[in-house]
């Protein structure tokens, strides 16, 4: 049995961080939720079309001509349309930045409104596999399938390059040449320049420091890979649009179809329903394919449905990024220098590539280095011709992360610390007391979890078993993100709370759900903060479906924040509902409102607490109108802080085969507020997957001869399965504080953003060399024993 | 191997008689070419053609167990069985489990602490449902090693394993109570 986690002293919470099963856990087992392939049934929608799109079988190629007369011919073809189409030539250039997810915004204030590199129908592929040149509605996906190979396609083939440090030389294949004459971003002003951050004078200080250390580190593309492959339905059938999709973002999709189709947001209904992992995929909701599908019902007055196959669906991920680290110190251990330069393969797209290079370290400066005196962070965010990538459970922490544990590890070595006490030395946050309290906390209860006093070696001297394996452990930390400060840009929360005259209640806390199970956490959030009404988690109902015409705006599930932010919301709109409750109770009561009280649902007069009634008889006394309250709020922007969170693992290496056996590994999360305790264990534990797969087997493989990508399936891209998993340890903290009722911060990210280099430094510690490139496959392992 | 397509029109010589799949403990009959083409697959006509949506077709190819079901007493994967090779044969979709069943009910409660839910996103859900019914009619009460082993088939991208593995383990103990109750 294990342990339940310690709340914080004297919270008294009754239902907000309890142990117990999601709200809809009970559909999901039984497989009644339906996701966006099962609401699109063709059976639902008659005269449904299926839509595909050509795709490109070179890296770098544009269209010299396209012929679709044989497609056109073939039974059960509806529409056959090409980027020389009015529909499509009309359309502005638009790229799938907009937004993180975050906020809602428009075309003219999208994030990265420098790069418009996409057209949602164009001529021009920059890598294998690129939707380009035609689409096609036909009868059956079969039928749609067979007509895009009809189609003839002259192409017109361009050098490609695959490798970010070949891209930037001159000379290299140009990616974008109608953008830019380099392929390396050019500087813009939401991520600045490519040195961003210039604090104090790192060469002069790492002359004079007394221990330099410097070291590498490469992180690849892992995929997303969640299993409800990106698929859309449109009907745009008469003058309305409506759009069924699993975007994470209901609004942003509204805001996105309307600017690119032209259409006034009243015209335009974007619906979507629990969906089945997001991860970050696609980024945004501002996909290409749900114009191109609207424009394909519309030529053809069917209701038409997209939908990727598994393959299709390698579509995004995370932005591989090579980083190299300096860092300079005094022998008692106090870090006096920082430096890191990135070098990050963009893919095809610049989408939020500035984001993952600049964003993610400019944020760790300013909290866990912000007493350092010099810091220098310098970033290039390189085109080449493979898939796009950027954000996965995380935008660019992963890869810094990687590098940061590196240098910790590195130096803490040179200065024969233990790397824990160097973190603690030098490891804060600009707002709270030195050293750390969650920083410490977080590594204290994974270094006793994980037995790091006993199991640590000297590199590569431990104890060997079964004659050829060794072990060793490792630990990676990294400041969380996801204060509710760090959520000012979502602008207003809205929420609305409808008591119903029985004492039931609606929730519209809209987000579409994407596992993550802030669902839950905002009906525990909902019965906490009703609790004066005797409201129980089973009494109230959540809506899951975020409908645009109908849903106030949804929160959107990026940074794990939704698990807090609309609960924060809920908890300052009770006071309006017993407000209405109370004006409701003048006339039954005969007293006034601020004479009164409700303790467990029963209304009192605080003088005669014998006259009194519950809620229920004072809703049936009068019309039986529910009573509503709707709230909105800016998130608070009062500066916190953030907490910590860090992964430890033991790990076993086969030093004849080079295979590495993860034997344990720990995830802890100084969370704030726990406001829901099995969602967030899952969250710790499913993270480890994640992490895992990308520390070991998860790997995109390229055909450098061809460029085409070799393993865009689940056989040949390895993620681990339960046999692969080993024995984890999730731990929730709240030693941290933010601010509001529950002062939480969102966690699922980083659950796993330590994951791989808590792994690597294991593996250093059992073998004694170092592997710094990501995943660490056994032939790795052998070249850095030189065993091959 | 190519793979078999759903809707294409094939010629091939016409079966003699109807095709009759037991699904859920009913007959279906079908009429061979008008209801069921030849490369049509089994997860295909359960889905689209009969709305049994439980099962999930994710990868389409075998590697994710989304689409499971159970055939006479078998865990199969759906999408690699072609529907006519269902002809005589006997269909549990999830949709065919009692209300009660144990097994749903363990992964619906599954929250006990350090082992995080059963599921989150809950697309993967039902075919480790499936698998795990087959796994427990046939060995009642594995052992940890038995239950990775059946379940490997399976991807849960979300990642919930652990508590995967202590639903199965409930629910070996609530059939076994249900046994001695009865």
């Amino acid at each position: 049995m294990k342990q339940p986690y310690t709340p914080r002293p004297n919270s008294n919470r009754k239902f907000v961080g309890g142990y117990r099963p999601r709200i809809d856990a009970w559909e999901k087992a039984r497989g009644k939720v339906e996701y966006i392939d099962d609401i699109t049934l063709a059976s639902r929608f008659p005269g449904m079309l299926y839509a595909k799109v050509l795709r490109s079988p070179h890296a770098h190629a544009r269209i010299k001509e396209i012929d679709v007369s044989q497609a056109e011919q073939l039974p059960g073809v509806v529409s056959v349309m090409t980027y020389k189409d009015p529909e499509f030539t009309s359309l502005k250039p638009t790229n799938a930045g907009w937004t993180d997810g975050v906020d809602t915004v428009s075309y003219d204030k999208k994030m990265w409104a420098d790069f418009n590199d996409r057209r949602v129908l164009g001529d021009y592929a920059c890598w294998v596999t690129d939707e380009v040149g035609a689409v096609v509605a036909a009868e059956s996906e079969e039928i749609a399938d067979e007509a895009i190979r009809l189609i003839n396609v002259q192409w017109e083939v361009f050098p490609f390059v695959l490798d970010p440090l070949e891209a930037m030389k001159p000379g290299a294949p140009l990616i974008h040449p109608d953008m830019t004459q380099t392929n390396v971003l050019p500087p813009e002003k939401m991520g600045g320049e490519d040195v961003f951050l210039d604090k104090g004078d790192v060469d002069a200080d790492f002359a004079k420091a007394d221990v330099v250390i410097d070291g590498t580190s490469i992180h690849h593309n892992a995929t997303q890979a969640s299993l409800d492959n990106w698929c859309c339905l449109v009907d745009w059938t008469d003058e309305k649009l409506t759009l069924y999709s699993n975007s994470y973002e209901a609004d942003q999709s509204r805001m996105h179809i309307s600017e690119m189709l032209g259409l006034p947001l009243h015209k335009v209904n974007v619906i979507s329903s629990y969906v089945g992992g997001q991860f970050g995929r696609g980024d945004t909701g501002e996909q290409p394919f749900f114009l191109f599908t609207a424009v394909l019902s519309k030529k053809t007055g069917r209701p038409v449905k997209f939908k990727h196959t598994r393959r299709e669906s390698f579509h995004d991920s995370r932005q591989p990024a090579i980083y190299y680290g300096k860092v300079g110190a005094k022998k008692d251990g106090t870090i006096t220098s920082m430096y890191f330069k990135s070098i990050g393969n963009t893919g095809a797209y610049a989408d939020h590539s500035i984001f993952a290079l600049k964003f993610a370290p400019l944020e760790i400066s300013e909290v866990s280095f912000a007493h350092i005196p010099n810091v220098k962070l310098e970033s290039y965010a390189v085109y080449t011709n493979k898939l796009p990538a950027c954000m996965m459970r995380g935008v660019g922490n992963s890869q810094f992360n990687l590098i940061f544990g590196h240098v910790v590890d590195l130096l803490a070595e040179r200065l024969d610390m233990d790397p824990i006490d160097l973190c603690i030395k030098n490891f804060g946050h600009e707002w709270g007391d030195f050293p750390d309290k969650s920083l410490m906390e977080v590594l204290k209860q994974g270094a006793e979890k994980i037995g790091w006093s006993k199991k640590r070696n000297k590199p590569g001297q431990g104890q060997i078993y079964d004659k050829i394996k060794k072990r060793g452990v490792g630990f990676s930390l990294h400041p969380a993100w996801h204060a509710e400060w760090q959520e000012v840009r979502r602008g207003h929360i809205p929420i609305s709370i409808t008591l119903n005259p029985d004492g039931t209640v609606i929730l519209n806390a809209p987000t579409v759900e994407t596992g993550t199970g802030s669902n839950t956490c905002n009906v525990l959030g909902c019965s906490e903060s009703l609790s004066f009404l005797g409201v129980t988690p089973e009494k109230i109902h959540w809506n899951h479906v975020v409908n645009t015409d109908t849903s106030m705006k949804d929160c959107v599930q990026t940074d794990s924040a939704v698990s807090y932010l609309q609960s924060e919301v809920i908890a300052t709109a009770v006071e309006e509902l017993k407000r209405e409750i109370f004006e409701r109770a003048e006339s039954v009561l005969k007293a006034k409102s601020k004479d009164m009280d409700i303790v467990d649902g029963c209304i009192f007069v605080k003088k005669n607490p014998d006259q009194c009634l519950t809620v229920k008889e004072l809703l049936f006394k009068g019309d039986l109108v529910p009573i509503v309250v709707t709230k909105s709020r800016l998130p608070n922007a009062s500066k916190t802080g953030v907490p910590y969170f860090a992964n430890f693992a033991e790990v076993e290496v086969d030093t004849d085969t080079g295979k590495v056996d993860v034997l344990h590994l720990v995830v802890i999360n100084d969370c704030g507020q726990v406001m829901f305790a099995s969602g967030a264990e899952a969250q710790q534990v499913g993270g480890q997957v994640m992490g895992m797969g990308e520390a070991l087997t998860e790997e995109i493989i390229y055909d450098e001869i061809t460029g085409v990508p070799l393993n865009f399936n689940w056989i040949d891209y390895k993620i681990p399965t339960m046999a692969d998993m080993p024995e984890i340890d999730p731990i929730l903290l709240e030693i941290w504080k933010g601010a509001g009722e529950y002062g939480a911060c969102g966690i699922g990210e980083g659950t796993l953003t330590c994951t791989p280099r808590a792994i690597m430094n294991a593996i250093y510690n059992a073998i004694g060399v170092r592997i710094n490139d990501i995943p660490i496959k056994p032939e790795k392992v052998l070249r850095a024993l030189g065993k091959v | 191997m190519p793979k078999p397509s759903k809707g294409t029109k094939k010629t091939v010589a016409k079966p003699s008689s109807k095709i009759k799949i037991k699904i859920n403990g009913c007959w279906h009959t079908f009429e061979p070419e008008r209801d069921i083409e030849p490369t049509m697959t089994l997860s295909y006509l359960l889905r689209e053609k009969l709305g049994y949506t439980g099962l999930k077709v994710s990868c389409d190819e075998g590697a994710c167990g989304a689409c499971t079901v159970i055939m006479d007493g078998k865990a199969i994967l759906s999408c690699m069985m072609l529907a006519v090779e269902a002809n005589g044969h006997e269909i549990l979709t999830i949709e065919g489990l009692a209300k009660d069943d144990p097994i749903v009910e363990a992964f619906a409660q599954q929250c006990e602490p350090g082992y995080g839910t059963a599921l989150q996103c809950g697309i993967c859900t039902p075919g480790f449902v499936m698998s795990t019914k087959a796994l427990l009619d046939e060995n009642p009460v594995p052992t940890m090693a038995e239950v990775k082993e059946a379940l490997s088939g399976h991807i849960c991208r979300c990642g919930c394993y652990a508590g995967i593995a202590q639903a199965v383990t409930h629910a070996s103990e609530k059939i076994a109570k249900k046994g001695e109750e009865s």
